[in-house]
């Protein structure tokens, strides 16, 4: 069961890390598939806890060949930026999101879409949560699609990326979901 | 708060705005191929350790039968430049020795600019959609469009676009790997 977004705001960064729930590779590897059946209105998603320091952006830069210096140049930030640190990425987030998505349907569901907004800057200390709530379910072609809201707030309870996503799950007795995945039809 | 643009305001959603609906730019090869280096750099940096990016054995035996790769990752390759190309690093430090690190390095596929006078810049959203994993080896295809421009109008009584930019990003089989689009006000 994990810990409530409500609750994990009122904990201090290091309980709030404590309470990390981003699989291991081998929880990943032996992961059951959770079932549209499985899911219900206003249940919370596993929360998967960041602290990026400077190394961790520094990393994200070169693996993209993102060279922007408001990245991991201190001085080019605040001097030049009058920007109150290094930056995290806006990139970096955008790729969590698919990932926390991906982990949630494995292994024979499909994480579909996902939209959101870059809204606060956030910086080497922080401690993020990703977090999600479902917010509907439908049936639609032999298949269960959850509706859910989403987003990464620090441990101030600041909402840096507030958005939405639909991801894909198999009925009990269903057919599998047919990959390359095909969007239903309106 | 804004509201959709009133007759009042001065609109910027002129015609020559609204005719950059729907126009695309070229579909683009991206320099080299998803290989396992890049898989296994962008999926530390990103932190993510499933076995579905690294471990074959184990992959053989999953719903896709091979390793796969996170379609977000290949949309990174669009900014590759290519090892024949000018050092895109030196030549902004050159133009702007206090350069941003990126400078106006202009990117293969690029759409033509909107023609507007607006130049103030703020990233307003993003959205993914995604419909198969690449695989190691692929050729990554992407082509821009722009899928959306609309105006609004500000709490200052101004009005200001949102424009949408859309990549659809394929492999050398024209299989559609994802869609992401990217929102930009202009003020």
């Amino acid at each position: 069961m994990t810990t409530p977004l409500e609750e994990l705001l009122k904990m201090t960064p290091a309980e709030i890390q404590a309470r990390n729930e981003r699989p291991t590779a081998d929880q990943l590897r032996s992961k059951t598939q959770t079932y549209y059946e499985d899911v219900n209105v206003g249940d919370e998603l596993p929360k998967y806890i960041y602290a990026p320091t400077p190394t961790h952006l520094f990393r994200w830069s070169a693996a993209i060949e993102n060279f922007h210096r408001i990245h991991y140049d201190l001085d080019f930030g605040l001097n030049h930026d009058k920007n109150p640190s290094i930056l995290v990425h806006g990139s970096w987030k955008q790729s969590v999101v698919p990932q926390y998505l991906k982990d949630f349907t494995l292994p024979k569901g499909w994480p579909w879409k996902a939209q959101f907004e870059h809204r606060a800057m956030l910086v080497p200390g922080d401690t993020l949560i990703v977090w999600a709530t479902v917010t509907n379910k439908y049936e639609k072609g032999q298949m269960g699609f959850i509706e859910m809201d989403l987003g990464m707030k620090t441990q101030d309870g600041v909402e840096s990326m507030p958005g939405n996503a639909t991801v894909v799950l198999p009925l009990k007795g269903g057919p599998d979901i047919p990959y390359p995945f095909v969007a239903p039809k309106d | 708060m804004t509201q959709e643009s009133q007759q009042d305001t001065q609109s910027v959603l002129t015609p020559a705005v609204k005719a950059m609906i729907g126009v695309e730019g070229e579909l683009i090869e991206s320099w080299g191929t998803v290989d396992v280096e890049y898989l296994r750099r962008f999926t530390q940096a990103v932190m993510d350790p499933d076995p579905r990016y690294w471990d074959e054995d184990f992959a053989k035996t999953t719903h896709y039968g091979a390793i796969i790769v996170p379609p977000i990752m290949v949309s990174y390759m669009t900014g590759r430049i290519r090892p024949d190309a000018e050092d895109a690093i030196t030549k902004a430090f050159e133009e702007n020795p206090m350069s941003d690190g990126i400078g106006s390095v202009k990117r293969p596929g690029a759409l033509p600019e909107i023609p507007t006078h607006l130049v103030r810049t703020l990233n307003a959203g993003n959205e993914i959609e995604i419909y198969q994993y690449p695989n190691i080896g692929d050729v990554i295809f992407f082509q821009n469009r722009y899928h959306d421009i609309r105006e609004r109008v500000g709490r200052d009584g101004k009005a200001f676009l949102i424009i949408t930019r859309e990549i659809t990003y394929t492999n050398q089989n024209k299989a559609l790997l994802c869609i992401t689009r990217q929102s930009s006000i202009r003020r």
